[in-house]
């Protein structure tokens, strides 16, 4: 899968989101980085859109963290923007699902990466002329293998 | 007045641990603590904090409820908690203790819908709620339009935001002026000096062909974001007042057209806002006039009300202990997301 992604429109974000969900499976950890309007939530509804989970994906800014069912894998949805500076994160009860869930946390670059072995970030971006772009940098060697598989 | 039973309603979904008191549509005590100054002192919210605060205020809260109103704890004849939507963490607190209570004094236990806790609460101030009324709930976490044929029985969800809720591009909009969280009274405050047609802000899902009834708050996010970013890079200064009004316009506009078009289109004469974002002062005022001129009647609780707080758990447990519901089951537990078709928990 490509590492670098043009997004001119909403439904670009949504479709990356898509594509990024068949290379997901249970135990992964998706950090979305990126600042206020780059796509994240976006992102994460394609992802939820490509898992086939029922509810509609949402923020979850105010409730920290929601999980959606339904799907190939449950998705744990976590927003750390609230969440304070010296927040740890076991606080969040993360650990419970995250084995057998798809976990993406928005806003959590920092805070949550040691919940597990290898993770993947996406960075996304704003130009000016409000096109988004999206990176995606692996973390460990199976996250590698996994982008160059496709 | 004393033959109608003594309601004690227990809310900790989020910030506030709220213990109220209610006889039929008689507000006695609304007692409440907030751990938002801990929540500053983090520079956020973090939940495990959120809940051991509660766990802290919630007896004090329910003694200071029961000295206010005068009363004891056996006068109480039911228990009503928000069950959900919220923090679990949070909200498991509250159905703990309530249940604890119910346990012990041998009362009935209702676990109730957070969201339908906000229209109910209306009761306290302007009395039975005329049915069906349409309901526009907004706040930090929720934003939705709702038709309550029967506040007891049956509610139903007309819509909902699609991305971010109403209140949290207020906080987000905050954060992007430099002002404090929660961003909802800062922005009011500001906009009373702005012009709120400085700036053409866009209004999310108004086109022919979106849902009439869902709201989306996070392209309006992003276009304050943007507009700001390019007046800082062009060494500009932001005029931060003329920002807040446009932008709150914005929200107002959007969700006063809604909820007006969702009263004609169902034949619906009465109107109920609710939730944190219904203190704001500009949409009030625009709700007012929209409403005026639709010949629809509204209904606003005073901004205290508004906001979280026991008594608007209360003011639904009377409703439901008046209508004859039956209580929750002793295993009742907390559902951080709840259905709004959901009353009873």
């Amino acid at each position: 899968m490509r590492r670098e992604h043009v997004l001119p429109t909403p439904e670009d974000t949504h479709a990356l989101g898509r594509a990024l969900a068949e290379l997901l499976a249970p135990g992964d950890l998706v950090v979305l980085v990126g600042p206020l309007g780059a796509g994240k939530t976006a992102l994460t509804q394609g992802i939820g859109a490509g898992l086939g989970v029922r509810e509609p994906v949402t923020s979850p800014t105010f409730v920290i963290s929601r999980v959606h069912r339904g799907g190939r894998v449950p998705l744990v949805h976590v927003d750390a923007y609230r969440l304070g500076g010296v927040a740890d994160v076991d606080d969040l009860d993360l650990d419970a699902s995250t084995d057998e869930s798809v976990t993406v946390v928005e806003w959590g670059e920092g805070l949550v990466e040691r919940l597990t072995d290898e993770h993947l970030v996406v960075r996304l971006d704003r130009r000016d002329d409000d096109v988004r772009s999206a990176v995606l940098v692996p973390h460990g060697a199976g996250w590698e293998r996994r982008l160059d598989a496709r | 007045m004393a033959d109608q039973p003594l309601v004690i309603g227990f809310e900790t979904s989020c910030d506030e641990t709220g213990v109220g008191l209610v006889r039929g549509h008689t507000l006695l005590a609304d007692a409440l603590a907030t751990s938002m100054a801990e929540h500053e002192r983090f520079g956020g919210v973090v939940p495990e904090i959120a809940s051991r605060a509660h766990l802290e205020a919630m007896v004090p809260t329910v003694h200071r409820a029961l000295a206010d109103a005068g009363a004891t704890v056996d006068d109480v004849d039911a228990i009503a908690v928000t069950s959900g939507p919220g923090l679990t963490g949070a909200l498991l607190v509250g159905v703990a203790a309530a249940k604890a209570y119910a346990l012990a004094l041998g009362k009935p236990l209702y676990g109730v819908n957070h969201l339908a806790a906000h229209v109910a609460v209306d009761e306290l101030q302007h009395g039975p709620l005329a049915e069906p009324s349409i309901a526009l709930l907004v706040s930090g976490g929720h934003s939705s339009l709702l038709l309550v044929p029967d506040l007891a029985q049956e509610v139903q969800s007309l819509g909902r935001t699609v991305d971010d809720a109403a209140g949290e591009a207020f906080d987000k909009v905050a954060r992007v002026l430099g002002l404090p969280f929660p961003g909802g009274p800062p922005i009011d405050r500001a906009a009373r000096e702005g012009d709120p047609r400085a700036i053409g802000f866009p209004r999310g899902l108004t086109g022919p062909r979106d849902a009439p009834y869902d709201f989306s708050f996070s392209g309006l996010k992003t276009a304050v974001a943007r507009w700001v970013e390019a007046r800082q890079r062009a060494g500009e200064d932001v005029p931060v007042a003329d920002v807040a009004a446009s932008f709150q316009e914005a929200v107002a506009d959007v969700l006063t057209a809604k909820a007006v078009r969702a009263c004609r289109d169902h034949g619906v004469d009465h109107l109920v806002l609710g939730g944190g974002v219904a203190a704001n002062s500009r949409l009030r005022a625009l709700a007012e006039e929209r409403c005026a001129a639709a010949g629809i009647v509204l209904r606003v609780p005073s901004p205290r009300l508004c906001t979280d707080n026991g008594a608007m758990v209360a003011a639904l447990g009377s409703r439901l202990v008046a209508a004859g519901v039956a209580p929750s089951s002793p295993d009742l537990g907390a559902d951080s997301s709840l259905p709004i078709e959901v009353i009873r928990g």
